[in-house]
């Protein structure tokens, strides 16, 4: 590749670019660091090694309701999403009618909305309108803002296939359905991954939403956390958070494995 | 079995001119779904904010007629309130241009070293925008904690670089580098695309004239970047004026941001109407930027049709 670094530059722009690494793992790994510190309250440096704050979280009936809660949650709203983002990414990339660009920044508007007045917004229409059940308010909620992500994946999966194929399928014979299982599918199959984990792991960590929408007894992990943090301060809270980062960390690299990064957060 | 017969039967020119419009319509409708649910949970409600944020409350709490712009007068007036406005467009302001200014660096090395730093220096970047915002807000609190038992405060007092300990937590500046965190990818990334597609030629070329890596930056990879550059602006600077979180956790009553002023006319207040203002002042201010990034951008592009 040219244009590559050379001189005084170069070790400038590494320098900061490793000061910048540090600043982003830093706050993560002070978390992680403390959550096996053998003190009661949380210091910096820790003091001695435990897992016992671990064997305390997981024995915290609310913390795993909350997880519980959290990945029901975001399996549904995935599901959702995607039920509603595939098809229209389909309509927005294949179809051709008036209107269409149109279309696709109302279909994205919730992305450059700010998530707490979307769920503003909605709290006031769902408590008129009576509903009183908050887990049917969040998976609402939630697929409001994880659709968007999904046909945007889609729709840049869709742009990138090779359409020949398609008529070549047909032209051979094989009926809509059967093209779209066997040819379209597999090739849009990347974005409709990143697509799906993007929904998920937006809704298990959701805060904006879920604020207005959860009430005391069906509370999200992030809620929970946040409860914990302003209430207790054993260091049971830095194990809490460090599940979440591993179980975040998990996502990131199956998300890597199916997709790639890049790919799947290009925007 | 029609499907087929109907394939067969087309004649080439058929397929091309008749069928893929038919075709183009019917998969229109493909989007109605998801249409129909926006418009019922996020179109609706949202209009319908604006709506509540001219209604007038009574004297017993009751919301309804007649119009009035009162809410809005009200933000205006009240020191508190055009403070936190205030506040909110600074830390904004500022926490998108000193990503800028982070972001350039990291995204140069990204796009010009080998596929294995590309994809480290990818991994960490995107990995924490993943984790709640909620354990990263709680570990700058642990680094800034203003006693000396804070890791920055312990590592700073330890090196003997400061005698006493810093008050960092619950200012304005931890928001800012709370902030930074958690949206500084939506800086890089932009940016890291926009400059991937520069030809590297221009640089060698500036370069082989005789410019030193700083002009060569300056004149030629930065004017390159912009679009990148603009749209991670926005991103950053809509997504912090919009947070909650890290303002609860890292700011204290002096950094109060307008969403958190909306949590509270509502919860604890129950001023629906007003807190409704707020969030409209709230989407106005994001709406702005992205408006004028807009403008940017094709300013820039009929500057370059035009020349």
């Amino acid at each position: 590749m040219s244009g590559r670094l050379e001189g005084v530059g170069a070790w400038v722009l590494y320098c900061v670019t490793a000061a910048m690494m540090i600043f982003i793992l830093a706050p993560l790994l002070v978390v992680m660091s403390v959550s096996v510190s053998d003190s009661y309250f949380v210091t910096f440096p820790p003091q001695g090694f435990t897992l016992s704050w671990y064997a305390k979280v997981l024995q915290d009936r609310d913390f795993l309701d909350a997880l519980g809660l959290s990945a029901v949650l975001a399996f549904c709203t995935t599901m959702g999403s995607l039920l509603l983002g595939v098809p229209a990414a389909f309509a927005l990339v294949r179809g051709s009618f008036l209107g269409q660009s149109f279309l696709k920044s109302l279909v994205l508007s919730p992305l450059v909305f700010p998530a707490l007045v979307t769920g503003l917004a909605l709290l006031q229409l769902l408590s008129s309108l009576g509903s009183g059940d908050a887990r049917v308010n969040l998976l609402i909620g939630h697929i409001v803002v994880t659709a968007p992500y999904v046909v945007r994946t889609v729709v840049s999966s869709l742009q990138l296939m090779d359409i020949n194929l398609e008529e070549a399928a047909r032209t051979l014979g094989a009926n809509r359905m059967k093209t779209f299982w066997r040819v379209t599918l597999p090739q849009i199959a990347p974005g409709v991954a990143a697509g799906s984990l993007f929904a998920f792991m937006v809704s298990f960590d959701n805060y904006p939403i879920s604020m207005w929408l959860a009430n005391s007894e069906y509370s999200p992990v992030p809620l929970v956390l946040m409860r914990q943090l302003v209430n207790v301060f054993d260091p049971s809270v830095p194990a809490m958070s460090t599940i979440i980062i591993l179980l975040a960390v998990v996502g990131v690299l199956i998300l890597e494995r199916l997709v790639g990064l890049r790919r799947a957060v290009a925007i | 079995m029609t499907d087929v017969a109907q394939t067969t039967a087309q004649a080439p020119g058929d397929l091309d001119e008749r069928s893929p419009w038919r075709l183009s319509l019917s998969v229109g409708f493909l989007a109605l779904p998801m249409l129909a649910f926006l418009s019922i949970f996020f179109f609706y409600p949202a209009a319908n904010l604006l709506f509540y944020s001219l209604l007038s409350q009574d004297a017993k709490g009751i919301i309804g007629r007649p119009f009035t712009l009162s809410h809005y007068v009200h933000i205006a007036e009240v020191d508190l309130y055009l403070k936190v406005f205030w506040n909110t467009l600074q830390i904004a302001f500022v926490t998108s241009i000193v990503a800028i200014v982070m972001a350039y660096p990291v995204a140069i090395t990204m796009v010009k070293s080998n596929a294995i730093v590309n994809r480290v220096i990818s991994l960490i970047v995107i990995a924490p925008l993943i984790v709640s915002v909620v354990v990263r807000a709680y570990g700058w609190q642990l680094i800034l904690v203003n006693t000396p038992t804070g890791l920055l405060n312990w590592l700073l007092l330890t090196l003997h670089i400061i005698n006493e300990p810093l008050e960092l937590l619950y200012t304005k500046t931890a928001v800012v580098i709370g902030s930074l965190h958690v949206f500084f990818p939506m800086m890089v990334l932009p940016l890291a695309s926009a400059l991937g597609k520069i030809d590297p030629n221009l640089e060698d070329a500036a370069r082989m004239l005789g410019a030193p890596w700083w002009k060569v930056f300056a004149r030629v990879t930065l004017p390159l970047s912009v679009p990148g550059l603009v749209a991670g602006f926005t991103l950053v600077f809509s997504l912090t004026a919009g947070s909650f979180v890290i303002p609860v956790l890292l700011g204290g009553t002096s950094s109060t941001m307008l969403g958190n002023l909306i949590e509270q006319q509502i919860f604890v207040v129950y001023d629906w109407p007003f807190g409704a203002t707020i969030a409209v002042v709230l989407v106005i201010v994001v709406f702005a930027i992205n408006a004028l990034s807009m403008r940017i951008l094709e300013g820039r592009r009929f500057r370059r049709i035009a020349s």
